[in-house]
C-alpha cells in the first residue's frame, strides 16, 4: 500500500535551536566559576587570568570583576592570541592576527588561568599552551571554560566548567556575550530531530 | 512574588552583605556559623545548641520541604538568626504542615535571604566564626556594626540555664524496660531519649541545675550528659557533677557539650575551634574498630588532650588522669580534632558528635548500644560483687 501523498510532501524540518543558558544563567555560571577560582587558588594569590580571543577575553575580564566584587582582590587580566599557533593554519585562509596583552606583572612564576568560551576538540587550548610557552614560564596553568561540549581530540580537560553540554558531532554550540554580540546566551543548534 | 524588604548582614570585621528580609522583620545579633547540611534545616533550627548563633546555610535552596510537626528537636526555634541564599517559594512534602518562612515569622526569628552564602562561608572559614548582626529595619552598615561589636561573645558564654527544661520529665522505654538513665539537660535534643527508648531505656530528663543526688534519686542506672550551647569552660557545676559521678563509678555517656564536660571532669582543657564543625557528613574514625563513620556534627569547641589541638594526629595511647586511663576513641579525619573519649578504668565514654543524627546519617547509632552494654556490664559486675 502506498503512503498517503501528504506524508511525503510535509515541509522540511527546521533546524532546531535550543537555548541552553539564558542571560541570567550565564551570569550565575560566571559567578560560580569566580567562586571556584577563589577556592581552588587559595584566594586567587599569584593568579593571572588570560582570555583566549574572541569571547575568552571578555569572560576573563568578567571573572576578574566578580572576584574583585566577592573578595576585593584585583586579579591581573590579559589576552593571549593563539592565531599563529593553530595546527590548521595551512588548511584555512589567512586569519587576522590579534594582539597578545600580558598584564604588567608578566606570567613568570604565576598561576595562569586560561579562559575560553567553548571547549571542544582541545586544539585551541593546545595552541594556547604553545603560545604561553613563547611568552613566559608560569608556575602552573589551569583552564576555565563557559561550556564543555565534549569530543576531545587531545588529552586536555578543564579545571572550571560553567556547563557541561553533551552533544553529538552534528550539533553546534554557539556562545554570545553582551560585550561581543549584544546579549549573553548559549545556544545549541541542529542535530536532534 | 512576595516583595521583600531590603536587609543587611554585617560581620564583626565590617564586611557587609546585602540581602532581603526573610522570616521576621527586625534586628538580631549572634555568632555567625555555617552549617553544611543539605537537608535537615528544621532539626538545625530547633537544636538548642544553636542558641545565640546565626546560622548560615551553605545549601543554596532552603525551605523546599516546608516544616512538619515531627522533626522538631525541642519546643522552639533556637537560632538567633537565619541566613539563606534562595528560599523556596513553595514548600512541598507529604509531611509538611506549613511553610518555613511562616514558622520563622511566627517565632520571631529574623532572617536574611538572597545573601551570597558561598562568599560568606569562605569568609568565616578563613577568618573564623565571629559576631554578626542582621537587620531589616536599619540599613546603615556603620550603625549596625557598632551594635554587632557590643553583642556578647561566644567565648565565656554560660547558656545552659537558658535552654534547659524548667521541670523534669520522663521519656518511657519502648517495649520492655531494661534500664533507667538520668539525663542532665544542658540543651538536649528530642532524638536522644528517643534513641535510648528503642533500647529499653527510660530517660528522666532533669534541669541543668540538678545535683547528682537528684539525678540518682530517679533510680538511674547511668547518667547522660546532654549536648548544648555555650563555652564548656564556664560549665563548672556540670563538671563537678561529672567528677562526682566518675568518683562513684556511675556509668556515664556524654554527647557534644556533654563530651566537653566529661573532658574537663577528667582534667583536660577545652578550646574554641576556628569555625567549628557543623554539618551532616563529617568523617570520624572509631579507633576501636578502625571503621570510619559519616556523622552529624555541631560543635564550636573541642576537648584539648595532650598532643592535640594543632591539627596533629592525637597519639592513640592511654592518657593518665585523676580517674585512671583514658583513650581518645574517635578522631575527625578532616582536622584530627578529638571526637570521642573512653575511660579505661571507670565506666564512662563520650562523643563530640551526634550519634542521634537529627539530621544526619545513622552510622553512629551503635553508640547507644554501647551505652546500653556499658550499663548492662556494670549491673552484672555489681551483682557479682554483692553476691
Amino acid at each position: 500500500m502506498a503512503y498517503p501523498p501528504a506524508a511525503r510532501s510535509s515541509p522540511p524540518r527546521q533546524p532546531s535551536v535550543k537555548v541552553i543558558l539564558a542571560s541570567a544563567d550565564v551570569q550565575r555560571v560566571v559567578d560560580r566559576i569566580a567562586h571556584q577560582i577563589l577556592e581552588k587558588t587559595q584566594g586567587a594569590a599569584d593568579t593571572v587570568l588570560l582570555g583566549i580571543p574572541t569571547r575568552g577575553a571578555p569572560l576573563a575580564r568578567r571573572l576578574a570583576s566578580r572576584i574583585s566584587a566577592f573578595e576585593d582582590i584585583a586579579v591581573p587580566v590579559g589576552v593571549l592570541d593563539i592565531t599563529l599557533y593553530r595546527d590548521d593554519l595551512r588548511r584555512h585562509a589567512t586569519r587576522a592576527i590579534g594582539p597578545t596583552e600580558l598584564p604588567s606583572g608578566g606570567i613568570d612564576g604565576k598561576r595562569v588561568v586560561l579562559v575560553d568560551d567553548v571547549l571542544f576538540s582541545g586544539r585551541t587550548v593546545r595552541a594556547a599552551l604553545d603560545a604561553l610557552n613563547d611568552v613566559g614560564r608560569p608556575a602552573s596553568v589551569q583552564l576555565a571554560v563557559l561550556v564543555d561540549r565534549g569530543h576531545r581530540e587531545l588529552p586536555i580537560r578543564a579545571d572550571y566548567v560553567g556547563k557541561n553540554i553533551p552533544t553529538s558531532l552534528a550539533e553546534s554550540v554557539k556562545v554570545t556575550l553582551a560585550e561581543t554580540d549584544g546579549a549573553d546566551e548559549v545556544k545549541l543548534y541542529g542535530g536532534t530531530p | 512574588m512576595v516583595r521583600r524588604r531590603p536587609a543587611i548582614l554585617v560581620l564583626e570585621d565590617g564586611r557587609t552583605f546585602p540581602g532581603e528580609a526573610y522570616g521576621s522583620v527586625g534586628e538580631t545579633f549572634g555568632e555567625a556559623v555555617f552549617n553544611t547540611g543539605m537537608t535537615g534545616y528544621q532539626e538545625t533550627l530547633t537544636d538548642p545548641s544553636y542558641h545565640r548563633q546565626v546560622v548560615v546555610q551553605t545549601a543554596p535552596h532552603i525551605g523546599n520541604t516546608g516544616v512538619n510537626g515531627e522533626d522538631d528537636e525541642s519546643g522552639r526555634i533556637w537560632v538567633a538568626g537565619y541566613v539563606v541564599r534562595d528560599p523556596a517559594r513553595i514548600g512541598s512534602n507529604w509531611r509538611a504542615t506549613g511553610s518555613l518562612e511562616d514558622r520563622l515569622a511566627t517565632e520571631g526569628v529574623v532572617g536574611i535571604s538572597g545573601v551570597d552564602t558561598r562568599a560568606l562561608t569562605r569568609h568565616l572559614r578563613e577568618r573564623g566564626a565571629m559576631r554578626v548582626g542582621i537587620s531589616s529595619v536599619d540599613n546603615d552598615p556603620q550603625s549596625l556594626l557598632t551594635r554587632v561589636r557590643q553583642a556578647p561573645q561566644m567565648v565565656g558564654a554560660d547558656l545552659s540555664a537558658e535552654v534547659t527544661t524548667a521541670e523534669p520529665y520522663v521519656v518511657e522505654a519502648v517495649g520492655e524496660h531494661r534500664f533507667t538513665v538520668a539525663a542532665l539537660d544542658l540543651g538536649i535534643k528530642r532524638n536522644v531519649p528517643r534513641r535510648l527508648a528503642t533500647r529499653g531505656v527510660t530517660t528522666h530528663v532533669l534541669p541543668a541545675s540538678s545535683s547528682i543526688d537528684e539525678l540518682l534519686a530517679t533510680g538511674a542506672d547511668a547518667i547522660f550528659l546532654s549536648p548544648g550551647p555555650g563555652d564548656p569552660a564556664t560549665a563548672d557545676a556540670p563538671v563537678a557533677l561529672a567528677r562526682e559521678a566518675l568518683r562513684r563509678e556511675v556509668p556515664l555517656f556524654g554527647i557534644c557539650f556533654g563530651s566537653q564536660i566529661l573532658g574537663r571532669a577528667l582534667g583536660f582543657g577545652t578550646y574554641k575551634l576556628g569555625y567549628g564543625h557543623r554539618g551532616i557528613n563529617q568523617p570520624v574514625l572509631d579507633r576501636a574498630t578502625g571503621k570510619v563513620e559519616v556523622t552529624s556534627h555541631n560543635h564550636g569547641f573541642a576537648v584539648q588532650v595532650p598532643g592535640a589541638g594543632s591539627g596533629a594526629v592525637v597519639p592513640d595511647q592511654v592518657i593518665d588522669t585523676d580517674f585512671g586511663g583514658v583513650r581518645v576513641s574517635h578522631v575527625c579525619l578532616n582536622d584530627n580534632v578529638v571526637e570521642g573519649l573512653r575511660a579505661v578504668d571507670v565506666p564512662a565514654f563520650t562523643v563530640q558528635y551526634h550519634p542521634e543524627a537529627a539530621a544526619g546519617p545513622h552510622d553512629a547509632d551503635y553508640l547507644f548500644d554501647r551505652f546500653a552494654e556499658l550499663i548492662e556490664g556494670r549491673a552484672l559486675s555489681k551483682g557479682r560483687s554483692n553476691a
